[in-house]
């Protein structure tokens, strides 16, 4: 019929089906790019101890982009995970310190803090799947509410966690940083999550809402439980800022929320929903790491460094969405 | 009044339909605030308070003039960075005038070229580069924020001229300070835009089906384009105006209006979906959401509780407006 | 007993009624065809019995019993499984995952059963393996297939949910002659396993191979069931059509008034692009050029891109004497191109809206105007709807508030007001009311009478035989044939049509 068609577009095509398979394919090597650059500017920056402190302190963006993925699958959006990693840090900080800092007790309110975020993303998923509410206002008065929450729970930043808590996350077993068994825990669990049924339905609601809702998928549903699982991840998240800076902070997880969109749109997910990875939401957050510290190791003066970040992240985004969509068209 | 008008009035105009009128959502609902004030707090709704209130609204109301704008024009329209603008513009304003009623105009200017020019910015990457608004002004945010870190250190946080000053917050005709008037003339210019003129009609057009827009000759990248320099113009005024209404210029102070100045456009019944939608709803809304924050203030409950009430009060007015279609035909 | 029982559904969008009263009824084993025009209310029907919209009255039976749908999948359940026209796929999930979706297999409660998905998938794509062509594989991404091949996929996905009531609206548009042969050979098979199959096509020789018994809808109402073997093709049309005869009289003085001596507005040649090739005619004052041919050979594609509405055309296009390009709607409209597009939706409809701005951005763009006065565009739009015999409550009305039909008027209102060169419709009377294409049709005329140059694509062949003065016949791209004069037959144009399909 159109072979003409067919064989003019079989070059760009492979290209194009390569991407469509790996839409983290950009952010992979923009990350690559950006190992090697820190590598030749301070050599250090590669090192063990270095890519175990990127890990410890990124561990946390990187599991609420994770977070922030999940409802964008399904063409949603939550600005509220920042509030939700807040409520539960607190959460967390105040339970430990009521049952007394106990290895018993520290798992208890781990358990509990992974309670509470799951509650919020209920919440989140009654608001705009159920009630219909457009996500980005919504969740964005859920985000008040929740950090209203977190202030009522602990006024001030300050109150520490136990010595166990961050000794632990901070420390080392069997010759491996306890981050790095965090890591590949997680790196299992989003392997075992990406097989499930519900990233397939999620994905196609986000392809076409619509569609999935005349093909007899329960889309409501699917919605608030992307949410939910959302609400889950920024609890992870919350434990591991929670043993990265040793205390309780209401806002710590403010800034945080848009730097989880910018991390899942540099990882290839399309905010229009039904295409997108967690592994790119992962190389999108450590992109994010990397061009701070390269902009560090570079030797920008300090009052630069905030706009040198901003440009380049505001690159590197625009290149990802260009060649994200050089593949489609 | 006019045949526009009569567009948004339905054609079976009961109490029932009017009550779901936005506008009319919006001005019983800031009656009820004023007198659920007066009671709880008697004076809140005396004169003097209220003048107060409407400035604050004011400022609210301008930045959410450019937004507004930006949603009508539709796919999925959004300015996330007239906050960042907002804080530059005041900065700039303050260093150029220095506390000098002479430097007023050049400050004026230089301002409204820095809005605009980012505003370029955000519209060329949308149109050009097809970046999704959301995405594209989020990067945008950040290098702002970066650029005012550097302007910080490099120059002295600038002061208000005594006139621009008296301009905002003292009375300046009829007993209303100027800063009313001004807003109040950017409605009239946003009303008279909308609906008196071809630019007007074509921003509906493109929000509303942009590609029978494109087919009726419309020139949609100009006008998007337009509409992003329109909002970063009027993030600019904004920020003069929030220097003479605090003095000087301090860090991020644009921060507190970029998520608040979508839901003003929100709960003045423009849809984040676009092609629908006018300013006067808008100012509705601004003055609602700044009494709502005045009556929290008042009310004696410490700050989390205060957030706590504000979040789910937007939740709950928000099921007032556009919820989304059910899927179900 | 019937396997399924409509009684008096029905179904409003606000002032547009969709569905005025379904009463069917479908028995087991059998193939029982829904024939009408488009928008007369087949896919409303469907989608009421597939759960997909809510009727706002009128009865559904399954085996006798009353059911109520809270939505597709409760239908599903309840055993009914539909092929939308729209198709109802995940463009970025593959193949496989596609025909499985509404019920995926799963492993261990939550994780998919990847084989398990691929073995059914396979069961039903091998059903096609012979007529998929290539490229179509269970791990190909939908968005990666063709048109005909999409349809395939949906058909699938519809045969795997394995209900006993199945509902094809518009299956075989975009399917070739083998896969459409292919096709039938199932759905024989399904009848044979006492499966009840609803069918939906404008093909009428499909209708006649694999339909046992035929139901007409008209305007919104199902007329008369038949059987397929009492009944014939000129009986269906007569029923689809109605009272009112001929959808248009025929042009009075179609044949001599244009084809000899007028001046040449348009002149076309060599003109390629996506879609065609080497296209070359011309259309003179006040002459009506029709293009035919079996659909998406082309027409529109030629259309679209003289309005300059798709990229990536060359040849050579006079316009009054001046050799042009246009490379944009904008430009084109200001060389005195008019387009009119079926696809009201998406080309045309400024949703949402009030009728004053649906018909003034023409006007606007051609007198290039900064200010709106809406004193002065009423008085411009009005006696441009006038001339349409639009029926609106007001200016200020949305164009949701009209039907169909009124809202395709509003649109052609548009281009009214400050008269094109040369009008192109493309396929304009695409889902509305006969009393709508009867006053387009009229108002073409007068058009034509004027001097305007037209060209015209249907998918209607009646309508090119009684209003165009030459048939240009497309097929794969390419003009295969004009008729003129008295060659303006419906036998000559189907001969042309499928001679080289």
């Amino acid at each position: 019929m159109s072979d003409t068609t067919v064989i003019a577009g079989s070059a760009p095509r492979s290209f194009r089906r390569f991407i469509e398979r790996f839409p983290f394919l950009p952010a992979l090597v923009i990350l690559v790019v950006l190992l090697a650059l820190n590598g030749l500017f301070e050599p250090n920056s590669l090192s063990y101890r270095a890519i175990r402190g990127l890990i410890s302190t990124y561990l946390a963006l990187i599991l609420l982009s994770v977070a922030q993925t999940y409802v964008i699958y399904a063409a949603d959006l939550d600005l509220s995970v920042g509030a939700i990693l807040s409520l539960v840090n607190v959460g967390i900080i105040m339970l430990m310190q009521h049952l007394g800092g106990s290895p018993g007790g520290v798992l208890l309110a781990c358990g509990a803090g992974i309670l509470i975020g799951l509650a919020c993303g209920i919440v989140n998923g009654i608001v705009v799947a159920v009630l219909r509410l457009q996500a980005i206002v919504a969740t964005f008065a859920t985000s008040i509410l929740f950090t209203g929450l977190a202030l009522y729970v602990l006024p001030v930043a300050g109150t520490p966690a136990p010595t166990v808590y961050w000794r632990t996350y901070g420390g080392t077993f069997f010759g491996f940083p306890f981050v790095f068994y965090v890591a590949v825990a997680i790196a299992i669990v989003l392997f075992l999550i990406a097989r499930t049924r519900l990233i397939t339905q999620l994905l196609s609601v986000g392809d076409d809402q619509q569609a999935a809702y005349q093909t007899g998928l329960p889309v409501t549903l699917i919605r608030l439980k992307g949410y939910a699982l959302c609400g889950v991840f920024a609890a992870l998240a919350a434990l591991c800022v929670t043993g990265d800076t040793a205390s309780g902070d209401p806002l710590v997880g403010g800034e945080m929320t848009l730097n989880s969109v910018a991390a899942v749109v540099l990882g290839g997910t399309a905010l229009s929903g039904g295409v997108g990875s967690v592994t790119g939401s992962v190389f999108g957050a450590l992109i994010i790491g990397l061009i701070s510290s390269l902009v560090f190791f570079v030797g920008t003066p300090s009052e630069w460094q905030n706009l040198v970040q901003g440009l380049a992240i505001l690159l590197a985004l625009m290149v990802g969405v260009l060649v994200g969509r050089r593949a489609k068209s | 009044m006019t045949s526009v008008d009569q567009a948004s009035r339905p054609a079976s105009s009961g109490l029932a339909t009017l009550v779901r009128q936005p506008l009319v959502v919006a001005l019983a609902l800031i009656a009820a605030l004023l007198f659920l004030g007066e009671t709880l707090s008697p004076g809140f709704a005396s004169g003097e308070q209220i003048l107060r209130l409407l400035i604050v609204a004011a400022l609210m109301g301008i930045v959410a003039a450019g937004q507004n704008l930006v949603i009508i024009g539709g796919r999925e329209g959004i300015d996330l960075s007239v906050g960042g603008v907002v804080s530059l513009s005041a900065i700039v304003a303050g260093n150029v005038m220095a506390g000098e009623n002479g430097g007023i105009l050049p400050a004026v200017a230089a301002c409204i070229a820095t809005g605009a020019l980012f505003g370029f910015f955000n519209g060329f990457g949308v149109t050009f580069l097809r970046i999704p608004p959301l995405v594209m002004t989020l990067g945008m945010l950040g290098v702002l924020q970066g650029l005012l870190v550097v302007i910080r250190q490099g120059i002295p946080s600038g002061r208000a001229a005594p006139a621009l000053s008296d301009f905002v917050t003292q009375s300046f005709l009829f007993s209303l300070p100027g800063i009313i008037w001004l807003w109040a003339a950017i409605g009239v210019f946003m009303a008279f835009l909308l609906r008196r003129t071809v630019f007007g009609y074509r921003i509906f057009a493109i929000g509303s089906n942009e590609h029978a827009a494109y087919m009726a000759g419309v020139p949609v990248k100009l006008m998007r384009i337009s509409l992003f320099v329109l909002s970063g113009v009027f993030a600019a005024i904004a920020g003069i105006c929030l220097l003479g209404y605090s003095g000087s210029s301090f860090a991020n102070v644009g921060e507190q209006y970029m998520l608040p100045s979508i839901i003003a456009v929100v709960f003045g019944g423009t849809p984040l979906s676009g092609g629908k939608g006018g300013y006067t709803g808008t100012m509705a809304g601004a003055v609602l959401l700044v009494i709502l924050q005045s009556i929290l203030t008042t009310i004696n409950i410490d700050d989390s509780g205060r957030q706590m009430v504000f979040g789910a009060t937007l939740l709950v007015l928000m099921l007032f407006y556009g919820r989304g279609r059910s899927m179900r035909g | 007993m019937s396997k399924l029982q409509l009684r008096g559904v029905r179904k409003a969008y606000g002032a547009t009624v969709a569905l005025r009263r379904g009463d069917m009824k479908l028995d087991r084993g059998e193939v029982h065809v829904l024939i009408g025009s488009n928008g007369s209310g087949k896919s409303t029907l469907c989608k009421i019995v597939a759960g997909s919209v809510r009727p706002d009255g009128g009865e559904v039976l399954i085996d006798g019993r009353s059911v109520e749908f809270s939505g597709p999948n409760d239908a599903r359940k309840a055993g009914i499984g539909i092929f939308y026209q729209e198709l109802s796929l995940a463009a970025h999930r593959t193949v496989a995952e596609n025909i499985c979706l509404a019920a995926l297999p799963v492993s261990g409660g939550v994780f998919v059963d990847r084989a398990k998905v691929a073995e059914t998938a396979r069961r039903y794509a091998d059903l096609f393996a012979e007529v998929a062509g290539t490229g179509f594989s269970l791990d190909a991404t939908v968005e990666s297939l063709r048109a005909d091949q999409r349809q395939l996929v949906e058909i699938m996905k519809t045969l795997a949910t394995e209900a006993p009531i199945l509902i094809f609206d518009e299956p075989t548009s975009a399917l070739d002659r083998a896969q459409v042969d292919c096709f039938f050979g199932i759905l024989r098979r399904l009848k044979e396993e006492g499966r009840s199959i609803i069918f939906i096509s404008h093909r009428m020789d499909e209708i006649f191979a694999i339909g046992d018994r035929v139901t007409v809808m008209r305007d919104g109402e199902t007329i008369e069931t038949d059987r397929i073997a009492d009944t014939d093709h000129d009986a269906i049309i007569r029923r689809m059509v109605g009272e009112k005869g001929e959808l248009a009289p025929p042009a009075e003085a179609a044949n001599d008034a244009a084809s000899g001596g007028g001046q040449v507005i348009l002149k076309v040649e060599g003109f390629s692009g996506p879609g065609f090739s080497n296209i070359g005619f011309e259309v003179t004052e006040g002459e009506i050029v029709g293009f035919g041919g079996l659909h998406g050979q082309g027409q529109s594609a030629v259309l679209r891109a003289l309005f300059g509405a798709t990229p990536g055309n060359s040849g050579s296009v006079v316009l009054d004497g001046r050799s042009m390009s246009a490379a944009r709607p904008r430009a084109a409209i200001r060389e005195g191109f008019a387009y009119i597009s079926g696809d009201r939706g998406r080309d045309g409809a400024i949703a949402g809206r009030p009728i004053l701005e649906n018909v003034t951005p023409i006007h606007f763009l051609k007198n290039r105007l900064a200010l709106a006065r809406p004193s002065h565009l009423r008085n411009k739009a009005l006696p441009a709807l006038e001339a349409l015999k639009t029926k609106y409550a007001g200016l200020a009305s949305s164009i949701n508030s009209l039907s169909g039909g009124n809202q395709q008027k509003v649109i052609i209102a548009r281009w009214l007001i400050d008269r094109p060169a040369v009008l192109l419709l493309d396929d304009p009377t695409k889902g509305i009311d006969l009393q709508t294409k009867t006053d387009l049709f009229a108002l073409i005329r007068e058009l034509a009478a004027e001097g305007m140059a037209i060209v015209l694509y249907s998918s209607e062949d009646a309508e090119l035989l009684n209003n165009a003065d030459r048939i240009l016949v497309f097929n794969s791209g390419a003009i295969a044939r004009e008729l003129t004069g008295s060659d303006r037959t419906r036998y000559n144009l189907y001969h042309a049509a499928y001679e080289a399909a």
